[in-house]
């Protein structure tokens, strides 16, 4: 048996790394730039290009300790025109536009001629800044808009690959800068631009966009996650650490500390509580069957079965914690929003957090309670049907020990089977009911974390649901074996 | 299915013309409920197809200045109304068009006229079911509404017509069924298929067509896949159509390139020292591929790749749904074809030479499709729930895609209007009850071990 249950558990860590691998693929391909909205959105206000040096250096300092700045996989696999190098430029849509231009002409040596010559182009102080004494005569405010024009246009001649959009960019900036004469220097370095971007298009190799290329990194983005990077930064998931929330930049293992009791109490509250309600139930209808209480309760039970939990949960909420109705129970939370009084016993916060939990219990429960009476149900008819119940009837047992000492034994194994199935259904259905209930658990700060594209947030949560769908898989053979003499995992 | 067959025969031995899928249909057709359920799926269905014809606030027929128009039937969406007095020429543009208040001869309105995206200014605001709705005429007088224009199911805050969402979320709905249930069983039949019938020790090959065949698995995903990965993003970006003609573009592509080096590989394996046979675990393969998507939240793993397609849309949904729910059709096929692939017919398919191919989905798979028509009905049931609470959550799903989820979402802002809350719900219920009970009935009557 122990034996049985370290295989297993070995065979845990290539799901595992399946599960990591799929998530940590949905957060390479998740849209925006992960720096960029952290630091601007903390650091609002300044102006589009002339980025302060101190946000410069704050993205560096993310980007390195996100592990932003390395490859991502420990190999690729990509075309003879891609080069090696260039996951280094930090600026997600620069790079996107780069890599675009690649995939349409195939030259990268030209490609990056033209990029060198664009940011020599756009970082150039003069184009910016004139000086006093150049804007003698000017209308000063016609110049300051015509170069912030101009500035944009340069700016987002970056990230963009479209050869028609490149063309009307290029057009209009050569227009803007025929206005004034102090940006002559400027045009000599918009030339050079443009004549780079010329060469891109009359020597492009477009053949080795269709030779594969394969490249390995032995330092790479997953690597860093899995195993950390000796501790600058990152721990590494092995050793507990899920990196840093892209939101509050505060460590996720915290945030899932803080928050999975909650959940966890629901998931495991609603698991027994189905079992013992369910199990007798299962078995009394199995029992009489064909009796009005088999029918009764399988119509109900299967109503409940088919009833959509967010449904339920809107439609109690609706009438139990309504004032216009009843007004029974709290509508949100777990707790009065005034906190617990001073000096609250244990007891007394048991009193009054009940009335919060009562609701979402009851949502939480019934959809797996539904599931497992009529497993039950099933199962139990299967058994009582079976020559060896006959012949304890036919020995003149009482029924009520035919039932609950021959037939419930041998009844229960499907519904020790369905535990697998119902732990992760209760993990998935955390994340509606408790955003409906509003309860501070993972579910709601998974689809908090969606809404805000926190995705390192997405991957644990993946991860630890998925371990915990693997746990309950386990749990569930092993209680097999307990239930079953027959079962032995030899 | 042989037992059943004779059992089956010396029950009904009157007909000489018997097959097992008339007698499940009749087994089928005495289970009530499930008989019942199948003739509410089927009026949905029509709803479905005519939802555009009987909910829209454009008319059925028109008669304006003597000239006859079919708004909601026509193709186009404008009409020029010549008057015949003045000569003036007048362009209604169907879907902009006041036709409540129009001055016409004939104006023969849907059953409900309203569209579910578009807006009742006047009756904005949770307008309940029963209480007052008004109607405000051309002349500016406020009355109250006439009956061919309530709102029967009251409206939502911006003042949408609930019914007219139902009706038309209806198409949503079913679309799912068909869509990812498709993709799903399209991949758990052959999977399912595969793992059962070849096993781990039953596909042979060569060591040389097996690398070949693996090498160019590789080439075919460059090719199909990496080459092309702009094209398909800008797919993504794009249209929902324009996201199945890239896919099915590169799946082609992969097809092809696939299928070419499985020639080469047969080359390949008669060198000599590369003809060593190996067995191919295609059960074990297939198993753990199994075995680790239901180890995944699938509600998590389905919002998060929702939410990272750029461009929201339905069909995005459906196909993620698809994708990630095989595998119980999957799981009961392998389980239905490792018992028929030692059936005798089999052998004597295999005794008569045909291709593995053939034998597997023409002689085989109709047999085994049994269990999987039964999971097929229960997953279109919970592809459906996975939907409406996607869009109850408002997560992948466009804001301006009216489903049954969103209706039900938007009556959570206020719960006075229990019309919104209520009505959408029930759809959804009804939806996945007569779904749940199909998959009730086709299970008892293709089960032969319930049978008594």
């Amino acid at each position: 048996m122990l034996r049985y249950i370290l295989k297993r558990i070995l065979i845990f860590i290539p799901t595992l790394i399946v599960i990591t691998l799929l998530g940590f693929v949905i957060s390479i391909n998740a849209p925006g730039d992960p720096v960029e909205r952290m630091v601007t959105s903390s650091q609002s206000g300044g102006e589009m290009g002339a980025q302060s040096l101190s946000q410069q250096k704050d993205k560096l300092f993310w980007r390195q300790k996100l592990g932003l700045d390395l490859p991502v996989f420990y190999f690729s696999l990509t075309s003879l025109s891609k080069p090696d190098t260039l996951y280094r430029i930090y600026d997600k849509s620069e790079r996107e536009a780069l890599d675009r231009l690649i995939a349409q002409h195939g030259n990268w040596e030209e490609i990056q001629n033209y990029s060198i010559q664009l940011a020599a182009f756009s970082s150039y102080q003069n184009l910016f800044k004139p000086d006093t004494n150049q804007l003698k005569g000017l209308p000063i405010n016609a110049v300051i808009e015509n170069l912030n024009q101009l500035k944009f246009e340069a700016l987002s001649l970056k990230s963009t690959y479209e050869a028609p959009l490149i063309d009307a960019k290029f057009a209009k900036i050569k227009s803007l800068l025929n206005l004034y004469p102090f940006l002559n220097q400027s045009k000599v370095l918009f030339n050079a631009v443009e004549q780079s971007y010329a060469e891109i298009k009359n020597y492009s190799s477009n053949w080795k966009n269709y030779v594969p290329k394969l490249s390995f990194y032995k330092n790479n983005q997953y690597h860093r996650w899995l195993f950390g990077d000796g501790g600058t930064f990152s721990k590494g998931l092995i050793r507990g650490d899920f990196g840093t929330s892209y939101v509050t930049k505060q460590p996720i293992s915290e945030v899932i500390y803080s928050k999975i009791g909650w959940s966890l109490f629901f998931t495991l509250l609603s698991v027994i509580l189905a079992y013992f309600v369910s199990i007798p139930l299962g078995v009394k209808a199995a029992a009489n069957r064909g009796s009005k209480f088999d029918k009764g309760s399988s119509i109900v039970l299967f109503m409940l079965y088919s009833m959509p939990s967010f449904w339920l949960a809107t439609l109690l909420l609706m009438t139990f914690a309504n004032p216009d109705v009843f007004h029974i129970f709290p509508a949100s939370g777990i707790k009065p929003a005034a906190g617990y009084p001073d000096g609250a016993s244990i007891f007394e916060k048991i009193k009054i957090t009940l009335p919060y939990i009562i609701l979402p219990a009851i949502c939480y429960t019934y959809s797996s309670f539904a599931f497992l009476s009529r497993t039950m149900r099933v199962s139990m008819i299967e058994v009582i049907g079976q020559d060896y119940i006959r012949t304890a009837r036919a020995k003149g047992l009482p029924e009520n020990k035919v039932i609950w000492k021959h037939a419930f034994r041998n009844s229960l194994l499907p519904i020790i089977t369905v535990f697998a199935n119902i732990f992760p259904a209760a993990i998935g259905g955390s994340v509606i009911l408790e955003s409906i209930f509003t309860i501070p658990g993972m579910g709601s700060e998974t689809i908090f974390a969606i809404q805000n594209n926190n995705y390192p947030m997405i991957i644990a949560v993946l991860t630890i649901t998925g371990f915990l769908t693997l746990v309950g898989y386990l749990i569930s053979d092993i209680l097999y074996a307990l239930v079953d003499p027959r079962i032995s995992y030899k | 299915m042989n037992e059943e067959l004779k059992q089956a025969a010396v029950m009904d031995t009157t007909k000489t013309d018997f097959s097992f899928g008339k007698y499940a249909w009749s087994q089928f057709k005495k289970n009530k409920p499930a008989y019942y359920s199948y003739k509410f799926l089927i009026f949905l269905a029509i709803i479905a197809v005519i939802a555009p014809f009987i909910a829209t606030d454009q008319p059925l027929y028109c008669k304006y200045k003597g000239v006859s128009m079919f708004p909601a039937l026509s193709f186009s969406n404008n009409c020029e109304v010549k008057n015949p007095e003045t000569g003036e020429v007048e362009n209604i543009q169907y879907d902009i068009a006041d036709w409540k208040h129009m001055d016409a001869e004939t104006i023969i309105f849907a059953p409900v006229p309203y569209s579910p995206n578009k807006t009742d200014y006047d009756n904005a605001d949770y307008v309940s079911p029963n209480g007052k709705q008004i109607f405000i005429t051309a002349t500016g007088e406020e009355t109250e509404m006439p009956t061919k224009f309530r709102h029967w199911l009251g409206t939502n805050k911006a003042g949408e017509d609930v019914l007219s969402g139902l009706i038309n979320g209806t198409r949503i709905s079913l679309t799912i069924g068909l869509l990812s249930m498709g993709i799903a069983s399209l991949i758990g039949l052959v999977l399912g298929a595969m793992a059962g019938y070849f096993g781990d020790k039953k596909l042979q090959t060569s060591r040389g067509s097996f690398w070949t065949f693996i090498i160019g698995l590789v080439f075919a995903y460059y090719y199909a896949f990496i080459v092309r990965s702009y094209a398909l993003a800008d797919g993504f970006a794009s249209s929902g159509l324009a996201i199945l003609g890239q896919l099915l573009i590169s799946i082609i592509i992969f097809a092809v390139i696939a299928y070419l080096f499985y020639w080469l590989g047969k080359l390949v394996g008669k060198v000599s020292f590369l003809a060593t046979k190996v067995f191919i675990p295609v059960d074990s393969i297939i198993s753990r591929a199994i075995e680790i998507l239901i180890s995944m939240p699938l509600l998590i793993l389905i919002i998060s790749v929702a939410a990272i397609a750029k461009e929201k849309s339905i069909i995005n949904i459906m196909v993620i749904i698809g994708l990630t729910s095989w595998t119980g059709i999957a799981r009961l096929t392998r389980a239905e074809f490792l018992r028929i692939s030692n059936l005798e017919y089999i052998q004597a398919a295999k005794s008569m030479g045909f291709k593995e191919f053939r034998i597997i989905f023409k002689h085989a798979l109709p047999n085994g499709l049994a269990p999987a028509l039964v999971a097929i009905a229960f997953g279109v049931a919970s592809a459906i729930l996975t939907e409406s609470a996607l869009s109850f959550l408002g997560v992948g799903v466009p804001p301006t895609t009216v489903t049954w989820g969103s209706l039900l979402n938007a009556g959570r802002e206020q719960f006075s209007a229990w019309w919104l809350v209520v009505f959408p719900g029930l759809a959804i219920f009804a939806t996945v009850t007569i779904y749940n009970l199909l998959g009730e009935g086709l299970r008892d009557a293709l089960d032969p071990r319930l049978k008594k």
